[in-house]
C-alpha cells in the first residue's frame, strides 16, 4: 500500500512549479533568484469591462454593424474617442465612456477593458528559477529545511521565525503577543483563543505556524490577513517531536510560509520553507513509498493521534477497537509504549 | 469494439475508482450463474504523490489476485483472457469512477423557472458544481455577468433556452454574452459548450460559438414548456464529464481503453442499477437508491423505469463533510450519538476527517460520530431530492419521502459497519421511510459496478442482484398518522407456510421486530388503527403477500415522522440503546 507522506526535512532540494490559472505574462527569467513574495507572472483574469452596444448606438442591425466599428481588439482608446460610427452629417457615433482597451467584439457588442487589475501570481516559495514554460508556468528550486502542514488559510508570507512555543504542548494566548513580534512568523503550539489570532493581526505578524487549532476558530483563522498553517490538525494536538525540533533549530531565521489550501488533486499543501545557503545540493525528497517495518510514522487519527512511532510489524485483516477490519501496523511509540493502528490512519514522515 | 467483445464474457473484473479507495471486483460463473467472487482494495492514487490512477488500480488488482489465487496481472498489466479456461485473467473489464473534483459548470437558460431550471436539473445529475447561472432575469449588468463567467474559469458551459418553436433572439443574446466571455480567455483555457436549447437555433449558435471553443449540441431539453427531455443531453454530458476528467486524472483514459464500455461516473452507474432493479423486481411504488460516498452523495429513484438522479458533491463523508457541516447545527449530529461526547471532540473528529478523508474510525466513539454524521449527510441529501421525484410519487405527509417498495443503500460508511443493525438504524433515522419498504444494503460495494457491468452483460447484473451479494436487512412497516402516544397503532398477523400465528399489537413510538429469517417468506395481515396509513389508504389494512425475510426480519417503525428526539441526553441515550437492542434481539 502506497503510504501518504508528510515531509519534515532538515535539508532537501525542493522544487515547486507554479502554474498560471490561464495563459499570462511571465515576468521572471531563468536563473533569477526569487523571494517568496516576488511576482512571477500576471494574467488578465481580474480585469473589469464595460459592454458597449454598437448596433443600438448606431441604430443599425447587429449583422451589419461590424463595418462601422473603427477599432480592433487590443487597441487602446482614450475617454471620448470614437469607437464606432457611420459617415454623413446626421451620423451617430459610439464613443468610449472611459479610457480603456478593446477586449472583445461579438455581434456588434464591444467589451471595453476599463481596469487593469491583473492577477499577480507570486512565487510563494523562495528559490532559483530553473525552468519556464512560456505563458504557463515557472519552476523554482530551493535548498532548504522544509515542513509540510495539514491546513492553511490560503495566504503566504515571509519573515523571521520566532519561537513562542516553549514546549510542543504550548498554548498561544494574547498576552504572549506584543509589538516586538511585528514582521515575524510565529511558531506556537495550540491556539484556542480568538483574541490571540486577532491581536497577532493587529501587530501585524507575517505568519503563524500552529501545532493545532481549535475547530471553532477555523472561520476566524480563514478571515485573518496573515498566513496561518496548522501542522497536526484541529483540536488540541501537540506539535510532533520532529517538527518541534526542526523549528527550534531555525528559530530567528528567515522563512517563507506558504499556507495554501490543501488540494491533493493539484498537489498543493501548506508548507514552511526555510532557505539554507551554502548547504550544497542535497537530494530531492523521495515521493512514493510503501509501509515497511522500521519506518517512522505519524498517527493521524484515533487513540494515539499526533504521536510518532516506529513500525515493528505489519498485519492484514486486524480487528480494530471500533470492530472495523483492515490492515494495521504495530508501533513502538516515541512517547513510550506500543500501539496497534490501522494503516489508513498512518503517514510516513519523510 | 474490441475482438474479445464478440462473445459473452464469463469472467469479469470491475474497477471502482473512488475518491479514497480503488476496488477491483471479480465476477465469475459458478454453476452456470454469475457470482461476485471477491474484491481487492488499494488507496486511490489520482492525487499527490502518484498523480496516476494506475498505481492504485494495479495495487487493487494485485490484492484481488492474491485473494482469488487467479492470475489477473502480467508484466504488461491487466491480463485480458480470450476464454475462461486456465484460471487466468478475465474476459472483460468495466470501470466506474468518482475520483476527481466536481466539474465547475456555468449554466445558462432563458427563464429561471423553465429552461434554467431544466439545465440545472441536468447538471445536478452529474458530479458537477454549478459555479454561476445566467438567465434573462439576471439582475447583474451584462458586463458583470461576462466578467464573472470568465473569472470562474469553468470546466464546462451548458446553455439551454427556447422551446423548439419559441424564443430565438434572447437565446442568441445570451449566447453572445458567452462568446464575449470566451473571447476574454486564452484559447487553451476556454471551456467546451454544450447547447441543449432550441434546436432551430443550432446553426446560429454554431456560427457564433464554434470558432471560439468546442461546441456540442443535443436535442432540446425543453422542447415545449410542459415537456422536459433530459435523456440525450444526459448522454452527451456523461461523455463530456469523462473527457474533461480524463484530462485532469492521469491514467483514466488508459483505463477507459481497457474497459468494454466508456467509463461511467459512479452516480450514473448507480442510477442505472437502481433503474435496472426497478425493472427486474416487482416495485410498483418505485425504488430509492442512496450512495453515500466520500466525495459526494447520490440519490437515485426509479418509478417504473423512469430514473431520476441527483449527485451532491457538497455532501459526502470525506472532504465534502464540510458541506454538511456548513448547513448543520451540531445538535443535528450529536442527537444520534449513544455516548455523551464533548462537542469539541465531535467537531475535531469531523473537521480532521475533511483534511484526512482516508482515515478510518478506529475507536467506538469515532465510529459512532461517523454514523451520526452519515445520518445527517443522507438526511440533507434526501431532503434536497424531494422535489426530483416524479409527479406520480405519493407523499403521505409533507416533508417525508414518498412511498417506496425498496431502498438500496450503498457506500462504505454504511456497508463496512461491523454491526449491520447500526447501518439499518442509520438508514431508518436518516431517510425516515414510510409505508412498507424493504431495505437492501450493498455490503460489497457493488451497486455502481453492476450499473456499468449491465452494459456488458445484463445477465450478470440480474444474477448478482439475485444472489446474496446484497444484504436484505429487512422489510420495514411504517404507519403514518397522528396516533395517541403509546397507544396501539397496528394489529399484525403473520401467516407462514399456511399457518396463522397469533395477532401481534404494535404500539406507537417504538421500533418492534418480528423475526423472519433471510430468504423465508410470509404473508402478513396488517390492520392500521386510529386512521393510520401504511400506504393502503388511511385506516385501511390488508394482506401483504410474500414478504421476504431479511437479516432483521420484519421491522415496525412507529416512531412518527419526523422522528422527535428528546432533548435530555439520558432519555435520548436510553432510546438509542433500546432501538439498537430491539433490532439486535427481536421483539
Amino acid at each position: 500500500m502506497l503510504a501518504p507522506i508528510t515531509y519534515i526535512q532538515p535539508l532537501t532540494t525542493l522544487r515547486r512549479t507554479r502554474y498560471l490559472p490561464v495563459e499570462g505574462s511571465i515576468v521572471v527569467g531563468l536563473g533569477d533568484r526569487l523571494r517568496a513574495s516576488d511576482v512571477i507572472a500576471h494574467t488578465g483574469l481580474h480585469t473589469q469591462h464595460l459592454m458597449l452596444d454598437a448596433a443600438r448606438a448606431l441604430g443599425v442591425p447587429a449583422n451589419r454593424v461590424d463595418k462601422f466599428i473603427q477599432r480592433e481588439v487590443g487597441e487602446s482608446v482614450d475617454e471620448g474617442a470614437i469607437i464606432a460610427g457611420s459617415r454623413g452629417l446626421a451620423s451617430r457615433q459610439l464613443r468610449a465612456p472611459a479610457a480603456g482597451k478593446i477586449a472583445a467584439i461579438s455581434e456588434g457588442q464591444i467589451l471595453l477593458q476599463v481596469s487593469d487589475e491583473s492577477l499577480h501570481i507570486q512565487a510563494r516559495v523562495p528559490g532559483l528559477v530553473i525552468d519556464i514554460d512560456p505563458g504557463q508556468s515557472v519552476t523554482l528550486e530551493c535548498v532548504c529545511a522544509w515542513i509540510q502542514c495539514l491546513w492553511g488559510n490560503g495566504l503566504s508570507g515571509e519573515g523571521n521565525l520566532h519561537m513562542v512555543a516553549d514546549s510542543p504542548q504550548h498554548q498561544l494566548t494574547a498576552d504572549q503577543i506584543d509589538m516586538s513580534l511585528r514582521g515575524a512568523i510565529l511558531i506556537a503550539g495550540h491556539c484556542n483563543q480568538r483574541q490571540a489570532l486577532e491581536l497577532a493581526g493587529q501587530v501585524p505578524i507575517r505568519g503563524l505556524i500552529l501545532g493545532s487549532l481549535a475547530t471553532r476558530l477555523i472561520p476566524v483563522a480563514e478571515k485573518m490577513e496573515y498566513p496561518i498553517a496548522v501542522i497536526e490538525g484541529f483540536g488540541q494536538i501537540p506539535i510532533n517531536a520532529d517538527a518541534y525540533k526542526l523549528l527550534n533549530m531555525h528559530n530567528g531565521e528567515n522563512a517563507a510560509l506558504n499556507a495554501e489550501s490543501n488540494d491533493s488533486y493539484e498537489g498543493l499543501r501548506p508548507e514552511l520553507v526555510i532557505p539554507l545557503s551554502e548547504a550544497g545540493r542535497p537530494p530531492q525528497p523521495v515521493e512514493m513509498q510503501s509501509f515497511r517495518i522500521g519506518q517512522t510514522v505519524r498517527v493521524l487519527s484515533g487513540r494515539y493521534k499526533g504521536q510518532l512511532g516506529e513500525i515493528t510489524d505489519l498485519r492484514d485483516n486486524v480487528i480494530y477497537e471500533s470492530q472495523l477490519r483492515g490492515p494495521a501496523a504495530e508501533l513502538t511509540l516515541t512517547s513510550g509504549g506500543r500501539g496497534r493502528v490501522p494503516l489508513a490512519n498512518l503517514e510516513l514522515l519523510g | 469494439m474490441s475482438e474479445h467483445n464478440a462473445h459473452t464474457p464469463n469472467a469479469l473484473v470491475a474497477i471502482d475508482l473512488g475518491s479514497v479507495t480503488t476496488r477491483a471486483q471479480f465476477f465469475d460463473a459458478v454453476e452456470g450463474r454469475y457470482r461476485f467472487i471477491a474484491a481487492g482494495e488499494a488507496a486511490t492514487t489520482a492525487g499527490a504523490p502518484a498523480f496516476d490512477i494506475n498505481h492504485g488500480v494495479l495495487q487493487a488488482l494485485a490484492a484481488l489476485q492474491e485473494i482469488t489465487g487467479r492470475q489477473l496481472l502480467n508484466e504488461r498489466g491487466f491480463l485480458l483472457a480470450n476464454d475462461n479456461e486456465g484460471n487466468a485473467g478475465a474476459n472483460a473489464l468495466t470501470a466506474t469512477f468518482s475520483a476527481g473534483p466536481p466539474l465547475r459548470v456555468v449554466t445558462v437558460g432563458l427563464l429561471e423557472g423553465v429552461s434554467l431550471n431544466s439545465v440545472n436539473n441536468l447538471v445536478d445529475t452529474f458530479h458537477c458544481e454549478i459555479v454561476d447561472s445566467l438567465s434573462l432575469g439576471d439582475r447583474r449588468s451584462p458586463e458583470r455577468v461576462i466578467d464573472a463567467i470568465s473569472q470562474h474559469l469553468p470546466d464546462l458551459i451548458v446553455i439551454a433556452g427556447g422551446t423548439n418553436r419559441g424564443a430565438s433572439v434572447s437565446v442568441v443574446r445570451l449566447a453572445n454574452y458567452l462568446a464575449l466571455a470566451l473571447k476574454l480567455l486564452p484559447e487553451d483555457s476556454r471551456p467546451p459548450v454544450l447547447f441543449v436549447g432550441n434546436e432551430n437555433l443550432q446553426t446560429e449558435i454554431e456560427t457564433l460559438l464554434s470558432p471560439l471553443t468546442a461546441l456540442y449540441k443535443t436535442a432540446n431539453i425543453r422542447p415545449s414548456l410542459d415537456h422536459q427531455n433530459l435523456g440525450p443531453a444526459e448522454a452527451a454530458l456523461g461523455v463530456l464529464l469523462f473527457e474533461i476528467q480524463a484530462k485532469k486524472l492521469q491514467g483514466l483514459e488508459q483505463l477507459n481503453r481497457l474497459a468494454e464500455t466508456r467509463l461511467m461516473h459512479n452516480a450514473q452507474a448507480f442510477g442505472r442499477t437502481v433503474r435496472f432493479l426497478s425493472t427486474v423486481i416487482d416495485a410498483p411504488k418505485g425504488i430509492l437508491g442512496i450512495d453515500l460516498g466520500a466525495s459526494s452523495t447520490t440519490i437515485a429513484s426509479s418509478f417504473a423505469g423512469e430514473l431520476e438522479v441527483r449527485n451532491f458533491p457538497e455532501l459526502g463523508m470525506g472532504r465534502s463533510l464540510n458541506g454538511m457541516l456548513a448547513e448543520t447545527q451540531l445538535q443535528q449530529i450529536t442527537r444520534w450519538l449513544p455516548e455523551d461526547l464533548p462537542e469539541e471532540f465531535v467537531l475535531d473528529y469531523l473537521y480532521n476527517k475533511t483534511l484526512l478523508p482516508s482515515t478510518l474510525p478506529s475507536t467506538p466513539q469515532e465510529l459512532a460520530i461517523e454514523m451520526a454524521a452519515a445520518r445527517q449527510v443522507v438526511r440533507l441529501a434526501v431532503g434536497k431530492s424531494l422535489g426530483m421525484f416524479p409527479s406520480n410519487a405519493i407523499y403521505p405527509l409533507m416533508g417525508t419521502v414518498p412511498w417506496f417498495d425498496r431502498i438500496l443503500v450503498a457506500g462504505s460508511t454504511l456497508a463496512r459497519h461491523p454491526r449491520p443493525e447500526q447501518s439499518l438504524l442509520a438508514v431508518l433515522d436518516a431517510v425516515q421511510p414510510v409505508g412498507i419498504v424493504t431495505i437492501i444494503l450493498d455490503q460489497n460495494n457493488l451497486a455502481s459496478t453492476l450499473g456499468a457491468a449491465a452494459a456488458v452483460d445484463p445477465l450478470l447484473a440480474v444474477q448478482v442482484l439475485e444472489s446474496n451479494a446484497f444484504m436484505n436487512l429487512g422489510t420495514v412497516i411504517v404507519p403514518v398518522g397522528t396516533p395517541r402516544p403509546g397507544s396501539t397503532v397496528l394489529r399484525v398477523q403473520v401467516e407462514r407456510e399456511g399457518r396463522k400465528e397469533d395477532v401481534v399489537e404494535i404500539a406507537e413510538g417504538k421500533l418492534s421486530v418480528l423475526p423472519l429469517p433471510t430468504g423465508k417468506v410470509a404473508d402478513l395481515f396488517v390492520q392500521p388503527l386510529q386512521n393510520m396509513n401504511i400506504g393502503l389508504g388511511p385506516g385501511r389494512g390488508g394482506w401483504i403477500r410474500r414478504v421476504v425475510g431479511g437479516s432483521f426480519g420484519l421491522i415496525f417503525d412507529t416512531r412518527g415522522r419526523p422522528i422527535q428526539m428528546p432533548t435530555s441526553f439520558n432519555k435520548r441515550q436510553e432510546l438509542l440503546q433500546t432501538w439498537e437492542r430491539t433490532l439486535r434481539g427481536g421483539i
